[in-house]
Parts: C-alpha cells; structure tokens; sequence
C-alpha cells in the first residue's frame, strides 16, 4: 500500500518537469527521503499580464515558504530571482482548486458587498501560527521577477534533472523561517494566548468600525427609503421597523394567536374533526404496519433465511 | 395523486377486501417519490443545507398524505370496525396461516393493533415472531426420517427380546457382564444377600414421548431428540417396589438387558450409551446415536451426530400408589432405625420415581392441550427458544427447567392453577399471550413460599422450601429437580425478560429469543470456580436433594454473603454419557462455577454488625457459623455487637473474596479453599484511581468554587443566566482523573459555558458577535483577576480564519490547579446562522462555513452541556458507570480510535449497557459493564440499527421523540446510502439529531474497525472465560498500520522535560506555570496532520494513553500501472 518509489521516475510528464528534491534526515527518521516537484510555465485558461513571467508548481512539499521557493530558485536554480509565491489556497472536496491569485492574508469580513476595502484591514485578531503549512500535493504559482528569470528559472530546473544534480530542500534557509516540530506547536501556544492588551486593542479597533460602518448603512438605508429612484419607484430594504429581534417577536406571537384560536374551537367539537382523527389514527396504523413488514422482511434478508 | 383516482382504489379496497396492495404500493410510493426528489441535490460541496431540506421533506411526507383522500373517510370507518370484530379471531391464530401479502387491509389494522400495549408499540415484535416461528416450527426432514427409521427398528428389536428367568442379583449381573454389559445400578448399589430377583419380560408397550411427537421443537436445533419410553411390564414389580431402591435396581437390570440387546443388533449402526436423565443418577437411560465418522463427541459440533434417542423405562401409573410417594414421604429406610418419624423425606427419590410412572400421562396431558389450544404449540416453542437463549434446560446442570416443565405447566395453566381452581390460561389466548402468562408466573409468583396447585389438592398439605408446581391430578411436583439458586436464576431472568417485553420502545425479540446469553463472566459480577474432586471429599452432608454438596454450599455463601450479593448462583458440569460396559460414569473432573450477582452498594462494605450480645442464642450461632473471624465489638452508638472486620481492598482482595474465601476455608476446608479461583473485577487495576466519582470530587469542588466566584462579580455588564459545564472530566468520565494536587496545574482545562441574559444590545452580525464575546470574555477575565483570589485568567483564541465560528475562551487556573476553558453561549447565533443558510444568494464556500459553524455551535453549548448533566448523573445513579466509562475509553485509545470515535458515542454506548440492560441485570461492577459493552458494539449493525439511549431514566425520551429520531434516521440513510458522512448515528433524550457528534467523525472504515476489534475481544471472552487476562484485551499490535510515528513524552505535554533545571525550587515554578495549561502538542501535531495529509491517510491516535500515531495510506494511493489514454469513439 505504501507508494513506494518506482524504480524510474520519468524526468517530465506532459509539460511538466520533475525535479527532485532531496530531503535531508532528522534525528528521529535519519534517511533521506526525496520529493518530487512538478514544474512548468503557467498557462491559465485566461491568462493576465503577469502570465509570461510566472512558473506552475504541482506537489509543493507542506513545508514550503516563500522563502524556500525563493532560495530555491536564486541559490540552487541558477539565481533567478522571484517577486512572489502564490500557494494554494484551502481544499474544497476533493477537487483541487485552480490557484488563486495571492491569498489575502487580511480576513473577509463579513459584510461583503459593497464593503470599501478600509475598514477590512483593522480589528484583525493576532495570527495564531508562525508559519503556514499546505496540504499535501498542492500548487503554487511563483511570480518571477521578469520572464527572462521564469525561463532561466525552468531552463535551470530542466538542467538540473538532466544532470542529476542533487538539490537539497530547505538548504540554505537555516534559520530564516520559523523552526517546525515541537517549537512549532509551543511558538502556536504562545501566540493563541495573546496579551491581554493587543487583543483589547484590536476588538476595540474592531468594534468602533463596525459601530461606524453600522452607521453609515442605516443612514444609506434610510436614503434609499426616503428617495425614489429615477422612475420614481422606491426601492423596498431591509431595515427601519423590521430588525431581526422584531421578526422573532412577530412570529411568536402569530404562533400564539394560532394557539388560541385552536383552544377556542377545542378539538372534539365538529363532526368531521372527529371523523378526521380517527383515519388519521387509521391511516397511521396501516402505515406503521407496512413500515414494520417492510423492516421485517430486510431483516430476514439479512439472517439469509 | 388525483382525487377521483384515489377514490376508485378505495371503492375496490371496499368491494373486494383483498386487492389493496396497490393502495399501499401507492403510498409507499409516493413517500419514496419525496426522498428522492431530494436525492439528487446531494453533492459534495452543499450538503449540509441540502440536507437539511431533504430532511424536511421527508419529515412531511408522511404527515401530508393522510389528507389527501377526504372522500373515502367512511369506507374506512367500516373497515376499522371491521377490524376491531375481527381482532380476537386473528389473535388466536386464525389467521396466522395468512401470508402477509395476500392480507386484507382489515387485518393490516388489527394486525398491528393486536399487540396488546396499545397502538403506540410497533406491530414489529409480533411480526418478529411469526416470521421466527415460521422458521423453526418442526419439519419432515433428512434426518427425521433417519431417526424414525431408527426408532422404527429399535421398537423391533426391543420387542424381539427373549424374556430372561428371574436371577438373583449377583447371577443376573454375571449374565449381562458375559455380553460385557453392566446394570448401571444407582449408588447404593443393591447388597449381595437381597431376596428379590431381577427379571425381564416383554415391554408392556413402547412409546414415543416428549416435544418430538408432539411437535413442540425447534427445528433449527443442531441436535434431534427423540424419547422413547419402553414401558415395563407390571407383572415385574411388587407393591413394596417403590422402597430402598428396589424400583430403580429392577429398572437398571431391565434397562441393562435392553442394552444388551440393542448393543447386539444394531452395535455396528448405532452407538449405544447410558446416560443419566437430565442428570439424575437415579434414572439411566439408554442413548442411542447414529455412529457416523464421528466418535460421537459434542465438542466437534461440525461433525456431532442429527439425532439422538433415547430410550427410558415407565412403569404404570398405578403400580405404585401415589400417596405414598408424596413429597413428605420417606422411601429410602434405614434398617437400624424403626422410628419412621426420624427418617426425612426423600422427594427427589419418590418424584424420580413418580415421573416414571407418569411419562404417558403427561404426554397425553400436552395432546390435550394442543387440541383444545391452537397456540400451545408455538407458545411451547417460544418457550423452548427462550430457555435454549437463556441456557436453561431439563437437566439438573442447566437448572431442572426445560422444555418439558414449561409444556407441561402451559397445559396445566390452560386447566387450572387460577383463583377458585378456574384456568389461568384461555383456549383463546395467542401464543404469545400465553408465552408472557407464564413467564409472568414464573417471574412474580414465589413458588417456594406459595406453591402453584393445580387440581383439587387433596393430598398436598405442606409447603416447601423448595418450588413446587404441584400437579394435583397426577400427584407430582414439576419442579422437582429445581434447586433453591437455579430457581432463582429462572426468576430473575423471567423478570429481565418481562421487563424488556414491556419496554415499549426497545425491541425486545433478539435479546428474548436469538441473542444466547454467551459467556458467565458477562452474566455474573463475580465468579467462583471450586474443584468438584475437592468439595466432594468434604461433603457434610444431612439433606437428601440432587446435590446435597451444592445445597450446602450454596447454603453458607448466601447466608455469609448476605446483602452484599443479589444473587448466588452455582453451575455444574452435566454428566456425560459412558458405556454400557461400566456402570457407573466416571467421577466429574471438571469445576463447580459459583456466580455472584454484587450489590454495588453493600460490596464493599469493611464492617458487618452481626447480632447483640445479649441475644445469646443468636450470638452463639453466629460465632458458630464465622468461627474465629466473629469478634465482639463496642460500637459508637454503644451497642455490643458481634462483627466482623475485613480488611481494605487496597491490599488486593475485594471483600467479596475475602468473605468467599474464608467461608470455604472454614466450612468446607483448607483444599478447596485452595482450588478456589476467583474472578472479580480485573479491570480495576488498569485504571488509576478507580474507585467511582470520588477521584472526581476536587474537580467538581473547583467548579462550584468558580461558579460562586463568577456569580460573585458585580461589575458584569450583563446578569448571568447559567453556566454549564461541557467536559468529560465534569462528567466523572474521562481516562485520567483530573489531578488537581500539589498544585500541579491540570493539563487540559475543562470546558464551561457562559450564558449571559438576553439583552438586545448584541450586534446583529455574527462577525461582531464573536468580537464581542470576545470583549466580554476580556472585562470577565480583568475582573476575575482582581476580584478572586488566588485565580490567574488568560484569552486565548480558537479557530483562526472561521470568523462566524466561536473565537475564543478564557482559561481560568486556580491556584490549586484546577483549570476551566469559559466560553460564551449567545443564544440568538443558532437563529443568524440558520438565517444566513438560508439565503440564496450566498457562495457554497460560505454555506459550508456556515453549516459547520452552525454544527460546532449546536455541540459545544447545546447538546454538550446536556449531556454532560446526563451522563453526570448517570454516575450517580449507577456506582459501576463512571469506571465503565473510563475503561471503555480506555479500550479505544489503546486501539488507536479515540481520534475517530468521539468521546460522547462511547459514553452513549455504555449508557446503553446501563440503561437498557436486556438481557442481563445492570451492569455492578465495572469489569462486567465493560464486557457486556463490548459484547454489544461486537453485534451492533450499525448501518441499520441507530443508537437511541433514553439516559434520563423516568422515561423523558416519548413516543413523538423515538419516531422523530427513527425519521432522522431512515432519511439520513436514504440520503447517504454508502455511509459517506454519518455512520454511525446516536441519539439521546437529550439530543433527538443523532449525528450531532458523528457528522462525517468516524468513517467507514473507523467503525468497522471498532466491530471487528470488539468482536475479537468477545472470541477471547468466550474462548478464555474464566482465564481471561482483561489487560490482554487492551493489547493492540502494530503491525496492521503502514506506518507508526512514535511521539516523545515531551508531546503530551509531560513534565519531565525540565528537568535540566538542577534546582528544586525552579522546578517546582515550572510546574506550577499556568501558561502550559492547554498546551497539546501532541493533538495540535494530529490535526495538522490530518489537514494536510488527510485526504490519503488515516491516522489512528491513542492520546496520551499511547504515545503513537499511526497511519494506513488511502487504497486511492496504491501504485497503479500506467495506462496508455486510448480512447475508442
């Protein structure tokens, strides 16, 4: 079951290079293991202007950072040099998603329609991990400086295969990204438990924009409902009388009127309420037998008899 | 479906009464219609809200229908009156031929009616057991004809034999021993100088008796038993027969000649044994098998024998007469002594002797009843298969009460026994009726203080300390062969039976009919085992019963053991057949098994007062039973009493087995004090600090500390409505016992919910009400800080990047190392996350985030806090339950599971043990609810049965709940056939939704890996039974994994990592630091590695209780040959 290795490893599928990583030993595993990455020039369904200069990447090791990407490329890969990685974002399904464009590290907010960027960027809570991780097998698109760089970034790659050239993972990074193991989860410990004063500071930050931003939609609400539009119609919204805590209160209390009219009628009072009851009692009871016979039967199925 | 279409299907429902399946077809059809119109909306992405839809639907489909066919209201009418008429004739049988196919709607309703516990109960135990009676009623087969074929030559052969001179005793044997047969005389065997002479003649006549002829046996039986009686001729016997054995020495000689005979004729066919009667030594018979390749040995089941006869003497029923072998009556005198009075009563020897004379009597006595009653054979043969799952059975070992004595007391219930000697039972009762009647007999009528009479009893006057079930016409005690304990043991499991027939929302017909009771060690607290060669050799005997040893020992146990058993029970070994060559079997080798049923609340008891010192009379018998263990002691209250002091269990030996011990010791001897094995609760040691909820107490003082001091804040902006706790250590349930001494901080804090008043201030955004949670936690923790003593509060934040999901806690650590994880409850997030699922115009992405939310919501303040309380006081009510519990989780962390199984399914499961015991009592000691748990995730079919536990103990989960949670369930399976996302499904009175903990938890794979692992351990329980090693079960290989990553002590959060620091003052610090209060590398570790490589791993993880991780690769990731992409167009 373990995917062992195959003996061969072709050096390109389709467009795709296949580099392979060495990744080195540590105390607890000491053996070397290697890891393939796939490589080619992106080509997106619609490509931008960035397009030319960016390089694919398929099976990202889970450890990656842009830092590793970048060193990857100017220290081992003949110095190209990158302007920016783009990883993968979440898995959703089972499918894999096409690569976003940079993940935003500032959180949507709710609100997202017609939202201004602004407000967006205060009242975020600390990050909780130094680093982040990817799943495994996952994508990346690294933007290279100019499409010169991309190329002599593949060309390099395609170079290094080719000769068999051993590139080590995470070589020359020592120190520049947050350790992984157990300080990694004692660093995320640390910063799950903020101080009590940056995290005040930013639910401050937060609340005071969202009194404002709560202001200024009311009163664009209220706008909107006091003027009619261009054909004179106004435009019916949410708002005014009706909040949420109202519509609750309407509904319970609808629910008790329709209470109170049952009590009033009583239930044996008509004839045909009488009537009604009594097949429904019926009906229920033919229902569950055949319910029963059914499960029955299954059961028998399943004994085998 | 339209109106008048509807209308035309009732009009022919009326007219011809059979044709209605196609009504029901549509009705069927059209609720099938409704799911599946919401099947194919399932996908992957959304399915939360789909289903959610779905679930609606399904729930309407069935309520709506009724209201579409206004029109045929009346024909309806008529045929529910119809049915009503018609309803006693179907319970009686009348219609049971019937298949259920062709069964007019009529009886439809009345079929489902005609379960006696109202309309509520399901129809489905009735239609349970017609269709189990169905299959095992008897048939004509294979080996039937075999076996007739058999009887017909052995009936041949009996009455070819040549009549044989009468001979003294020693020229009779000398005969018989040249064809190498011995008279299996009785012990005494008769001396050399007795004047009678032994004599054969032809048999009176030859017989087939018993539940064979008349067709009262299971069919599915592996094995077929005939009885033949062979009647001896009268003319053999005299009128003082009946005394000092002589009846039964000419019975062995005749039997002995038939043997011969046999053995003779058929020797190369049929093997030819003795055997005793159910297990009276008194009465031999002859067993006659098929010698196939087999040497005739039960323990090949595969290859053991289709039948088996066996051939019994009867003698008249009027050679003796029967008042002198009433039950009072002494037969077996003793020379020396005349005084008649002395001599006690010999019951056993005269019904022995009586149920020779009376075998064609009752068999007459059953035709008649099955005659005159159309359901006495099914109700004997669901008695037959009741006892048989019971283990119960005719012969002395199995208790003395099988299939013969509960024919024969259904047929003599269906004449008498009732008030003013009218019938107990009806002709027109069902069998089932007839079934739970007796039962109800047997189950609350004490026979040994108020015997059951049948007839007009003239000759019975007294009453016994034994059961009697007289039958007066024929002058014989049923129950003769019961003794004090197996009768109680009958008891009791006719009450269990009773209890799980009258629950009226559990099915009942498995444990009652198919589900055996398997292993002792599941059915007794504690078990016994003694040498037989040992307590044989100290036999004190007085009494004359079947086993006078027994009675003795069973005798001192009860009496020492007093309130701290409920219940006694003793198993033998039953005697095996042996050949005709020798007379007597060979002497039992085996073990005499005592089971205790422990009272939990008396157990464990240190002190036992016994009578006052005043009391001489009292005071000397008790000094006399307990020997030097009596002292007399002055107690606080200053009385003098005679006690008796055991020492504390932590020395190893539970009270239990010190009394057992002791006893056996001083009454039975120092040998079979010394064969004694004892069995108790094994499981104890694998759990530190065991003993019940105490451990617990510090934990639960901290909560109510930290509850009056969070109450006791008056600077709140909001009044506290409640808090709740929502953490197994709150529960008395988790592995470890919260250490909460020396200061030493806990590691995982125990989650508590706050719920504030409602207030209308709270934002309307789900995004703002986390921050202002969080707020609210902030202003909590600042002033807890400054208002408590003695308290450190820290935020911490949870759940990064889900913003609608809960953000974050307030660790609470007191001094003394107790920590809580405060969270707030809002109420109104339910309603906005509903609200925000429902808009249509949100991206899937959101949906999803919103669904999970919405699960996450429900399970951490809803559904958790209430079952914290529930299971709370579950382990109050029950003194074994927290222990089981704890080694239940125990077992599936040494498994690798509990990543997979939440903790809530495994405490619902042993709840179940609890709650709904069937077929045993519940569960008093922690060893047995953890095997009978066990024994029952080994059976559950989890893909068709859910999990409902009523945990609340007065009946709080109604009809309305059990019917909405099997709705959930059905459509949950509709929904998501292949089990991709719920597997298992658990519900409570507490939580109706049932995949509350088990949304997409364990998968298939996971739960299929628990049946098989519990089953596993139940083919140990059985295999090993009373050896079994309880650690053994914990002991999970490796070697099933593609790979194991073991982690270092410094991943659980151990300790032990500081100690480079060389000081001990340091040291201490550093223990006592709250800031590592929650810090689980370890589990911090397993979930990233399960976002990252979860979609080709399954990672198994034991927590803390093993320090591993393994992992098994997905089957999706297996090498796979390179295919060329050809495609043919």
């Amino acid at each position: 079951m373990v995917p062992t290795k195959s003996p061969a490893v072709a050096t390109s599928v389709n467009d795709f290079t296949v580099l392979p990583l060495r990744v080195p030993g540590l105390p607890s595993y000491p053996k070397d293991t290697t890891h393939h990455l796939y490589l080619r020039a992106n080509a997106p369904k619609a490509p931008t202007a960035d397009t030319p200069r960016e390089v694919f990447l398929v099976n990202v090791p889970i450890d990656a950072t842009d830092v590793h990407l970048r060193s990857l490329f100017a220290n081992q890969l003949g110095g190209a040099r990158v302007e920016s990685v783009a990883f993968e974002g979440a898995r959703v399904g089972k499918g894999i998603t096409a690569p976003v464009a940079p993940a935003r590290k500032k959180r949507k907010r709710g609100q997202e329609d017609g939202e201004s960027a602004a407000p967006a960027e205060v009242g975020l809570l600390p990050e909780t991990w130094d680093r982040e991780t990817h799943c495994s097998g996952g994508t990346a698109i690294v933007t290279f400086v100019d499409k010169p760089s991309a190329e002599s970034g593949l060309r390099e790659a395609r170079r290094a295969v080719k000769s068999g050239k051993t590139i080590t993972w995470g070589e020359v990074i020592d120190g520049k990204v947050p350790a992984l193991g157990l300080a990694r989860y004692a660093a995320h410990h640390k910063r799950r438990h903020p101080s009590h004063h940056a995290l005040q500071e930013s639910i401050d930050a937060y609340m005071t924009t969202f009194a404002a931003q709560e202001a200024a939609r009311a009163k664009a609400l209220a706008r909107q409902r006091a003027e009619p539009d261009e054909d004179g119609f106004i435009t019916v919204v949410r708002g005014g009388r009706s909040d949420l805590a109202r519509e609750d209160a309407v509904r319970l209390k609808e629910e008790e009127l329709k209470k109170r009219q049952e009590k009033m009628i009583g239930e044996g009072f008509y004839k045909f309420q009488h009537r009604e009851r009594k097949k429904k009692e019926s009906q229920a009871l033919v229902g569950q037998f055949e319910m029963d016979r059914r499960r029955v039967e299954e059961m028998r199925k399943r004994r085998g008899g | 479906m339209a109106p008048s279409n509807a209308k035309r299907r009732k009009l022919e429902h009326v007219s011809s009464g059979e044709d209605d399946d196609d009504s029901f077809a549509g009705f069927s059809g059209s609720e099938e219609d409704s799911s599946e119109s919401a099947q194919p909306s399932v996908n992957a992405e959304s399915v939360g809200q789909d289903f959610a839809q779905g679930l609606g639907m399904d729930d309407g489909g069935i309520d709506e229908n009724p209201a579409e066919e206004p029109e045929s209201t009346v024909h309806l009418e008529q045929a529910v009156a119809r049915a009503s008429r018609e309803e006693q004739a179907i319970v009686n049988g009348a219609a049971k031929t019937a298949q259920p196919k062709q069964m007019p709607m009529a009886n439809k309703i009345s079929y489902s009616r005609s379960y006696e516990s109202g309309p509520s109960k399901s129809g489905i135990f009735k239609l349970q057991m017609d269709d189990m009676l169905e299959r095992v009623r008897p048939r004509q087969g294979k080996r039937e004809a075999a076996a007739e074929a058999a009887l017909h030559r052995l009936k041949q052969t009996i009455e070819q034999i040549a009549p044989r001179p009468a001979q003294s005793v020693e020229d009779a044997e000398r005969a018989l021993l040249k064809e190498k047969i011995v008279i299996p005389f009785p012990d005494p065997r008769p001396s050399k100088d007795v004047l009678y002479k032994l004599e054969y003649a032809k048999p009176a006549n030859i017989t087939v008796v018993g539940s064979h002829v008349l067709k009262v046996t299971s069919a599915v039986r592996r094995l077929l038993q005939i009885d033949m009686v062979v009647q001896m001729p009268s003319h053999l016997l005299q009128s003082k027969d009946y005394l000092n054995y002589r009846f039964f020495y000419k019975r062995a000689y005749y039997l002995a000649c038939v043997a011969a005979a046999l053995s003779g004729a058929h020797g190369d066919e049929y093997s030819v044994s003795y055997s005793s009667m159910h297990d009276n030594v008194l009465l031999p018979v002859i067993q006659v098998r098929p010698t196939g390749k087999t040497s005739s040995v039960a323990d090949k089941p595969a290859k053991a024998p289709a039948w088996q006869i066996d051939i019994a003497l009867s003698a008249a029923d009027d050679v003796f007469s029967a008042e002198k072998l009433g039950m009072s009556k002494n037969c077996v005198r003793k020379n020396d002594e005349q005084v008649k009075a002395h001599d006690s009563p010999t019951p056993l020897y005269n019904s022995s002797l009586r149920t020779c004379m009376l075998m064609n009597a009752y068999l007459v006595l059953q035709h008649k009843a099955a005659s005159s009653c159309a359901a006495y054979r099914d109700a004997c043969l669901m008695g037959s298969l009741w006892l048989e799952s019971k283990r119960l059975g005719s012969s002395i070992s199995r208790g003395g009460f099988g299939n013969f004595e509960w024919g024969v007391i259904v047929a003599l219930l269906l004449r008498g026994g009732g008030p003013n000697g009218k019938a107990l039972l009806g002709p027109g009762y069902s069998s089932y009726q007839l079934f739970k009647a007796t039962l109800q007999l047997l189950a609350l009528q004490d026979l040994r203080k108020k015997p059951l009479v049948v007839g007009e009893a003239k000759s019975f006057t007294e009453s016994s300390e034994w059961p009697v079930v007289w039958d007066a016409e024929r002058s014989h005690n049923i129950l003769y062969k019961m003794t004090d304990w197996s009768y109680q043991a009958l008891q009791s499991t006719a009450k269990r039976t009773l209890a799980a027939l009258g629950d009226q929302h559990f099915d009942a017909f498995d444990s009652t009919f198919t589900t055996p009771v398997s292993s002792r060690l599941l059915d007794h607290d504690c078990l016994i085992e003694l040498a037989h060669a040992a307590l044989a050799k100290s036999a004190t005997t007085k009494r004359e019963r079947s086993s006078p040893l027994l009675s003795d020992l069973y005798a001192v146990l009860r009496r020492g053991l007093g309130d701290r058993v409920d219940e006694v029970d003793l198993h033998v070994p039953s005697t095996p057949d042996w050949n005709i060559g020798v007379a007597r079997p060979p002497p039992s080798t085996g073990s005499v098994t005592v089971g205790l049923r422990v009272d939990p609340e008396h157990a464990h008891r240190l002190v036992d007062h016994g009578p006052s010192a005043d009391n001489k009379a009292e005071a000397a018998a008790f000094r006399a039973f307990w020997g030097d263990k009596a002292k007399l002691r002055r107690f606080r209250d200053g009385s003098i009493l005679e006690s008796l002091v055991w020492a504390t269990e932590e020395a190893g030996q539970s009270v239990v087995e010190q009394v057992c011990r002791y006893l056996l010791g001083k009454h039975f001897g120092a040998r079979v004090e010394g064969s004694a094995r004892f069995v108790g609760d094994e499981c104890i040691p694998l759990l530190w600090k065991a003993n019940g909820i105490a451990p617990f107490q510090p934990l639960m003082e901290a909560y109510k500390q930290l509850e009056t001091d969070i109450r006791g804040l008056e600077a709140l902006p909001l009044s506290i409505r409640q808090i709740m706790s929502a953490d197994a250590q709150l529960r008395f349930a988790s592995i470890e016992a919260p250490s909460i001494t020396h200061g030493i901080k806990q590691a995982a804090p125990a989650a508590v919910t706050l719920q504030f008043e409602g207030s209308s201030r709270w934002p309307d955004d789900l995004v703002a009400v986390q921050r202002t949670k969080l707020a609210f936690l902030l202003k909590l923790g600042e002033l807890m800080n400054d208002n408590v003593e003695a308290v450190q509060s820290r935020m911490g934040l949870e759940n990064q990047g889900e913003d609608v999901s809960n953000q974050g806690f307030l660790d609470i650590t007191y001094d003394n190392g107790a920590a809580f994880r405060l969270r707030i409850h809002h109420e109104r997030e339910q309603g906005m996350l509903e609200r925000q699922m429902k808009l249509k115009e949100l991206d899937p992405k959101t949906k999803q985030t919103s669904a999970l939310a919405l699960a996450s919501y429900k399970r951490d303040f809803v559904k958790g806090s209430a079952h914290t309380q529930a299971i709370a006081q579950l382990a109050t009510r029950f003194p074994g339950f927290t222990g089981t519990v704890r080694l239940i989780k125990k077992w599936f962390a040494s498994h690798l599971l509990s990543n997979h199984i939440p903790d809530e399914i495994m405490e619902l499961c042993v709840a179940r043990s609890f709650t709904q015991p069937d077929p045993w009592s519940v569960p008093s000691s922690t060893q047995n609810g953890f095997l009978r748990t066990l024994a029952w995730l080994a059976k559950w079919n989890w893909r068709e049965e859910p999990l409902i536990v009523d945990m609340s103990g007065s009946g709080e989960l109604k009809d309305v709940g059990y019917q909405a949670i099997g709705t959930r369930f059905e459509a949950w399976r509709k929904l998501d056939p292949a089990l991709n996302r719920v597997v298992l499904f658990a519900a409570s009175h507490v939580d109706h939704d049932g995949t509350t903990w088990t949304d997409g938890q364990p998968s298939k794979v996971v739960a299929g890996r628990m049946t098989a692992l519990a089953g596993a351990a139940m083919q140990a329980v059985e295999a090993q039974s009373i050896d079994l090693d309880p650690a053994s079960l914990f002991v999970s290989p490796l070697e099933d994994y593609d790979f194991v990553l073991h982690l270092s002590a410094a991943a659980f959060g151990s300790r032990k990592k500081s100690k480079e620091t060389g000081f001990k003052n340091l040291k201490v610090q550093n223990t006592a630091d709250t800031s590592l209060v929650g810090f689980q590398p370890a589990e911090d570790f397993l979930t990233e590695l399960q976002t990252l490589y979860g979609a080709a791993i399954v990672f198994f993880c034991g927590g803390a209780e093993r320090k591993v991780i393994a992992g098994l690769w997905s089957p999706l990731t297996a090498p796979r040959a390179w295919k060329v992409n050809l495609r043919v167009f």
